[in-house]
């Protein structure tokens, strides 16, 4: 079993970190842009070959018209981003995946990942993140944030 | 004394002009606030927070509604004492702007109204909610019968109380546990509970006992015509239980 992690971003505008940017302005935090992808942490006995394409064929995460689908690293957040999960969410693959699941995944777990950018375009500062985390982005009564 | 009372509108905000309708009918001198006014609630003696789905419930039901300016206004007035009535994701923007339970600073929300259990389905629903606080610990309350049961509707797919096992203790023992889901006629079991909500909780206290976050709506049960156990024959448009909070609360206004 081999852990993979795919990031779902909107090929559309994203209002949802339009409305989150001018929020964390307004809060008085130094954003100058704000990156939201869903994030998919997978236990993949499937062929890694075929990951990407097996995971934009289901249509309950992934829609072609909207949506891009990039392959992770690590299955880390990266420099500038928080991971947003729920603390009680089941990673059972039926219940995220819809009813048929992804050939090869065993287990998913879900983030919303929120990556910040500085006014010289570069990744924020962990104390910036740390900001956006604590006064936005987390309640930390029902979930957690890696960063 | 007049009662004036900001039915706060902000974008993505259902359920208004019922709210508005009942606080009249109530006696309340009511009127629809927008958030890109938030100055003029300055006015008012008190909010009422409708249900909906402010600002598309982005980051969180709640979230971005609880940071708004609007909601700079109804903070302030509530730490001035002016009552605060939050109904469903009303209810969900006073947890994340903290007013509720309000055991942390303003803004620092500890509990949340969140996904349905034991599937995180909408669901709606009609139901009894049972007043599980002394009447004159809310000044909201305070006109209601002690275990007072108000018929409302639950519509939400967010509606369940989640908090730590500790601050679930402490809501609890802090008296602020103001009502929860029950049976017509009382009784108190997980049946009578829609979303598996932590100690069966459908509403909310802060420690002042000025602001109540009520997660059903009383207002969709306020005329016979919504209310499903109502008498054969009954006049459609005669008040019905869910008018009860919303006369307890425009009293408490005027008071």
């Amino acid at each position: 079993m081999r852990p993979a992690a795919a990031a779902i971003g909107l090929r559309i505008p994203d209002n949802a970190a339009y409305t989150a940017l001018v929020t964390l302005r307004r809060l008085g935090i130094a954003v100058e842009r704000l990156e939201r992808n869903e994030i998919w942490v997978f236990d993949d006995d499937g062929d890694p070959a075929t990951l990407a394409s097996r995971v934009e064929a289901n249509e309950t995460v992934f829609n072609p018209n909207k949506h891009r689908l990039a392959l992770l690293e690590s299955t880390a957040p990266r420099a500038g981003e928080a991971w947003i999960g729920e603390l009680d969410a089941h990673d059972e693959v039926r219940e995220h995946l819809g009813g048929k699941g992804i050939e090869g995944i065993r287990r998913a777990r879900r983030y919303v990942a929120w990556r910040l950018f500085d006014r010289h375009g570069s990744p924020a500062a962990r104390e910036t993140v740390a900001a956006a985390v604590n006064r936005l982005l987390c309640n930390p009564a029902i979930e957690e944030a890696i960063f | 004394m007049s009662a004036r009372i900001a039915v706060v509108l902000f974008p993505g905000t259902n359920s208004e002009d019922e709210t508005l309708r009942l606080l009249r009918d109530c006696g309340g001198d009511a009127e629809l606030v927008h958030w890109s006014r938030p100055a003029e609630l300055r006015d008012f003696d008190a909010y009422v927070l409708p249900g909906g789905f402010a600002y598309e419930d982005r980051i969180r039901a709640g979230a971005i509604a609880a940071h708004d300016p609007a909601m700079d206004e109804v903070i302030a007035g509530a730490q001035r004492g002016k009552l605060v009535l939050g109904i469903c994701n009303g209810a969900q923007i006073l947890l994340e702007a903290g007013l509720v339970p309000g055991t942390a600073p303003a803004r620092r929300p500890t509990a949340a109204f969140t996904h349905n259990g034991p599937i995180p389905h909408f669901v709606c629903r009609h139901v009894y909610v049972k007043l599980a606080i002394d009447p004159s610990r809310c000044a909201i309350t305070r006109a209601l019968s002690p275990a007072a049961i108000i018929p409302a509707w639950t519509a939400n797919g967010e509606g369940r109380l989640a908090a730590t096992p500790e601050h679930l203790d402490e809501i609890a023992g802090g008296g602020h546990l103001a009502f929860v889901y029950a049976h017509a006629d009382g009784r108190v079991d997980a049946r009578a509970n829609p979303n598996e909500s932590a100690r069966g909780c459908a509403g909310l206290v802060n420690r002042e006992g000025n602001v109540l976050a009520l997660m059903p709506h009383p207002e969709r049960d306020a005329w016979n015509f919504n209310h499903l156990d109502r008498p054969a024959g009954a006049d459609p448009l005669t008040p019905s239980g869910g008018a009860e909070l919303f006369r307890s609360f425009v009293a408490a206004v005027r008071a």
